[in-house]
């Protein structure tokens, strides 16, 4: 097939490629810019990357244009420009983090991964076919490799060995998947697998089986999900902040569009429903995990698997409110989540023993609005008034009653509860009177990340009573 | 526009006082700031009769629900009662780190405030899960045992998220949340059963009725006595609110089909509160349990479904926040003198402290029902509605505890105030001005109602004669 590449296709992926070029230009600016500079160098260039991209991601929005660029490989529209915009509120979020609290000499490198694999992920959230799909994860997963081994400690180089290792196993299984769903359906293209003929084909339904455990891998799902704590534990905390959002908003954007707009009509309750049910187990096991939990990343890392659990209730019955749920707790999660992050960093750097939870005793004494906002977000996160967790929650049940999940509902709420006394956990550490916690200190005033936790605060507040929800996400394919 | 000042008064006076830097703390500063704002907001409360106020809507799907609050019906007198009560505790208080405290207890003011006049049964959830933080951070910040603090948490927000549920399931089957007051409500479907339970739980938790009630004797005995007085006169009666207003409102068949339950529940509360109130020695427990038996009354009283047990409760319900907050803060005041709580060591204060015990006599005298003083009322207004409802052995269950009463509270008072003094228990002055004038109003209130109940009227005698349902949503609207 020869397409013909036009002016609007370029358009269509130029916030994915300005992030892609922005990562060589801070290269080489890092090279040509004198020492003293080159830190803020690199966080300017890639800021004003990203807030370029960022603006045309909105504008491509706003123009509510539904356009398959490069013979549909690509497919712009409302769904992929959210997610984009949700991807690089991410990636900001992390190199902001990054730079106030990263090591000096590694912060270009650092930024230019971040960067391609920002614009892999970008690329994952418009894939219209599954070459694209994987040509847009690996971009994202190499660089985080490279990413979560770059602290100077065992335990990063353990978790990028570990996410490696482990990563490349479940993309076997989904271009496996992939390989079997193109052999079922003869075409790539997402748009072709909605044939009425492939509903009884075994190969589609291999095809598909493996495919979803791909995704159930990278969405850290439950039983998937074992790699997730040790490598966000491992990894310097703001690649942490970032793998937390932007891969799962990635994985979510490819399986959403693959569950509105790629299944032969009719079997979607059947196919679906073994993720449903790993949703519902994801919901409890994450929660019960965090329980367990002595390492404020490691908690995080279980709360993030519930929340892919609560973002999969509001997709269960795939009706359209219920997407625009989805995109709104996704969009919560990034705030409340990057917000926690930065607070984290700016509480204990990135040191590999700053994120224990011991670390965090009597913090409420030492730096009460630290403390404050920490308790904030993580209230948030167990979806107590008022913020978007709060709001999110009621729109996502309310979405899956109506869509006849009810039963997820229910497991949603009975997973809130015990995540609750998970948050509560970190909070009595905050709060309580001990005087001999054995603490180690970090610069506790990084004007960055401060402002970084501010905006989130805001923005959580702010969604809580300003809901907005995009409503031109539908089509998904073209 | 009242009804949103009164709200928001107080959050944000209490978020800027805990924003100010602790450098110089100035209590008596901190206690006069809550102090007056706590005095507008009763100017406010008095002045917000019947005022409605819609700030705009929140959301449109998947269902409809706006910022509309109101101040009528039943709201108004608990929202006046809030405003005394809170009053009441800030002035005369004196706790470590006052300033925060205060802002604690400004905050909870605001999110009760919240909770009472929300219009919109999705504020009325945020603002439900809103009001425990303060309540949680002064268990863990100035309780005796910071786990209380947990279990009044997990317990409350379990109900608080059967809420959640409940109200999303309303607010998809009706398609608006925006119905409190309202009388054209009638949710269909086999939902409603689910939802009428996911309320009716988290009311049932808050109240609290026996078995649910396990958090409760901590949490009040851990409190410090300002924050306990506004717990128990006005946070619990939050799920007594939620019974009439919601449960019994829009759903009262399922409440008559429950009916039975719950008033099995109410009883055993009931008695089982008195019982046990018989024999604690720590004083804010005895009143704890002794709250856990009067409201037990009350949830009979409303599931008696009867219009005369119903304006009893109604009575009840002011009245015990009367004299339940009056109770705790003089057994504050008792604390903060002696050091103790305990009966064992506590005896003879009354001799030396004629006007402290002038105040527990009242309080514990309203408590277990004497004539003349506004618990009285309330007892024998819900007794007869609940006899002519048919009622009779719930009835005659229900005069045991009301004899119990009288044997805890005179034990109490007894065991403070008479007997011999105590040798080494420190000798302390009588009551301060500043904590009589706190007393005052709560004292005064007592009376004026133990003699004049008609000043509670909710609403007009016309719909006695109606049905419950109706009753309930012209207490309601």
């Amino acid at each position: 097939m020869i397409v013909n590449v036009t002016n609007a296709d370029w358009s269509a992926i130029a916030p994915t490629s300005i992030v892609a070029v922005t990562a060589l230009v801070v290269l080489i600016a890092d090279l040509l810019a004198p020492k003293h500079i080159n830190r803020y160098a690199a966080i300017v260039i890639a800021s004003i990357g990203i807030i370029v991209a960022g603006v045309i991601a909105y504008n491509q929005f706003r123009s509510g244009v539904n356009y398959g660029a490069f013979g549909g490989a690509f497919i712009l529209g409302g769904f992929s420009t959210v997610f984009e915009e949700i991807i690089l509120i991410a990636a900001l979020g992390s190199i902001v983090l990054y730079s106030a609290i990263g090591r000096e000499d590694r912060i270009a490198g650092a930024i230019a991964l971040m960067l391609w694999s920002t614009s892999g992920a970008m690329l994952m959230a418009g894939a219209g076919n599954l070459m694209t799909i994987f040509l847009g994860l690996e971009l994202l997963s190499l660089a985080l490799y490279c990413l979560c081994g770059l602290a100077d400690r065992p335990t990063s180089r353990e978790s990028a060995l570990k996410y490696l290792i482990l990563s490349s196993m479940a993309s076997g299984f989904l271009v496996y998947g992939m390989a079997l769903l193109f052999g079922a359906s003869g075409s790539v293209a997402l748009a072709d697998l909605t044939q009425p003929a492939l509903a009884t084909n075994p190969l589609f339904w291999m095809g598909a089986g493996m495919f979803f455990v791909g995704i159930a891998f990278k969405l850290s799902l439950v039983p998937f999900h074992a790699w997730s704590p040790d490598v966000y534990e491992g990894a310097p905390l703001p690649v942490t902040a970032y793998m937390s959002v932007a891969t799962k908003a990635a994985t979510l954007a490819v399986f959403a569009r693959f569950m509105y707009a790629a299944i032969p009509s009719g079997i979607g309750d059947k196919l679906l429903l073994p993720i449903w049910i790993l949703a519902a187990i994801s919901m409890i096991v994450g929660n019960v995990g965090m329980l367990a939990q002595h390492d404020l990343k490691r908690l995080i890392a279980y709360s993030g698997i519930a929340q892919v659990g609560y973002i999969l209730t509001a997709l269960a019955g795939g009706t359209p409110l219920g997407l625009r749920y989805a995109i709104y707790y996704l969009a919560a999660y990034t705030f409340m989540n990057l917000g926690a992050f930065a607070v984290a960093a700016l509480i204990s750097g990135d040191r590999e023993e700053g994120s224990r939870l011991a670390n965090y005793r009597g913090l409420g004494r030492r730096h009460p609005a630290a403390a404050a906002f920490m308790t904030f977000f993580l209230l948030a996160m167990a979806g107590l008034p008022p913020t978007a967790g709060f709001l999110g929650k009621i729109l996502i049940l309310s979405t899956s009653v109506s869509a006849g999940y009810a039963w997820l509902g229910v497991i949603l709420i009975v997973g809130t509860a015990i995540s609750l006394y998970a948050y509560a956990k970190v909070i009595r550490a905050m709060y309580q009177r001990d005087e001999h916690a054995h603490v180690h200190e970090a610069k506790a005033n990084v004007p960055l990340a401060w402002a970084s936790a501010v905006v989130c605060f805001v923005l959580v507040i702010a969604m809580t009573f300003y809901p907005l929800t995009p409503s031109n996400v539908l089509p998904l394919v073209k | 526009m009242i009804v949103l000042a009164l709200v928001l008064l107080p959050i944000l006076a209490g978020i800027i006082m805990l924003l100010i830097p602790a450098r110089e703390e100035n209590p008596v500063l901190a206690k006069g700031a809550g102090t007056v704002i706590a005095l507008i907001e009763f100017a406010l409360a008095l002045g917000a009769r019947d005022s409605e106020f819609s700030l705009r809507p929140w959301l449109s799907r998947p269902f409809e629900s706006s910022f509309h609050f109101g101040a009528t019906g039943i709201s108004f007198w608990i929202v006046l009662l809030l405003a005394v009560v809170t009053f009441s505790a800030i002035l005369a208080m004196s706790v470590p780190r006052q300033r925060q405290f205060v802002a604690q207890m400004l905050l909870l003011e605001g999110t009760m405030m919240g909770v009472f006049l929300a219009k919109d049964l999705l504020l009325f959830a945020l603002f439900w899960d809103l009001m425990l933080l303060p309540v949680f951070f002064g268990l863990l910040g100035w309780g005796e045992h910071p786990a209380t603090a947990w279990r009044y948490f997990i317990y409350n927000f379990a109900g608080g998220l059967a809420l959640l549920l409940a109200t999303a399931t309303f607010g998809v089957l009706f398609g608006s949340t925006d119905v409190i007051g309202r009388t054209d409500v009638h949710v269909v479907g086999s939902w409603v059963p689910w939802i009428f339970i996911g309320f009716a739980f988290a009311f049932l938790v808050k109240t609290p009725v026996w078995p649910l009630h396990t958090w409760m004797p901590p949490t009040y005995s851990n409190t410090p006595p300002p924050m306990v007085a506004v717990v128990s006169a006005v946070q619990s009666k939050a799920g007594l609110y939620g019974l009439i207003v919601i449960c019994m409102a829009f759903m009262p068949d399922y409440l008559k089909a429950y009916a039975g339950v719950l008033i099995v529940l109410g009883v055993i509360s009931l008695l089982y509160g008195a019982v046990v109130s018989l024999v604690q020695n720590d004083t804010k427990r005895i009143v704890a349990y002794s709250s856990l038996s009067h409201l037990g009354l009350i949830v009979v009283a409303i599931c008696s479904f009867n219009a005369i047990a119903l304006q009893g409760a109604l009575i009840y319900i002011i009245a015990h926040g009367l004299f339940s907050a009056g109770m705790f803060l003089t057994l504050g005041y008792v604390e903060a003198r002696e050091d103790t709580r305990s009966l064992v060591r506590l005896g003879g204060l009354g001799a030396v402290n004629p006007k402290l015990a002038g105040a527990l006599c009242i309080t514990s005298l309203a408590a277990l029902g004497l004539p003349g003083l506004a618990g009285f009322v309330g007892e024998i207004v819900i007794l007869t509605g609940v006899f002519q409802a048919g009622f009779i052995w719930v009835t005659i269950l229900a005069l045991i505890p009301i004899v119990i009463a009288a044997a805890y509270m005179l034990r109490l008072f007894q065991g403070v105030m008479n007997g011999p003094e105590v040798e080494d228990l420190p000798v302390r002055r009588d009551l301060t001005w500043l904590e009589g004038i706190a007393l005052a109003p709560i004292v005064l209130a007592l009376v004026v109602l133990g003699v004049n109940p008609h000043a509670l009227t909710t609403f007009d005698p016309a719909q006695y004669n109606a049905t419950q349902t109706q009753v309930a949503q012209g207490v309601a609207r």
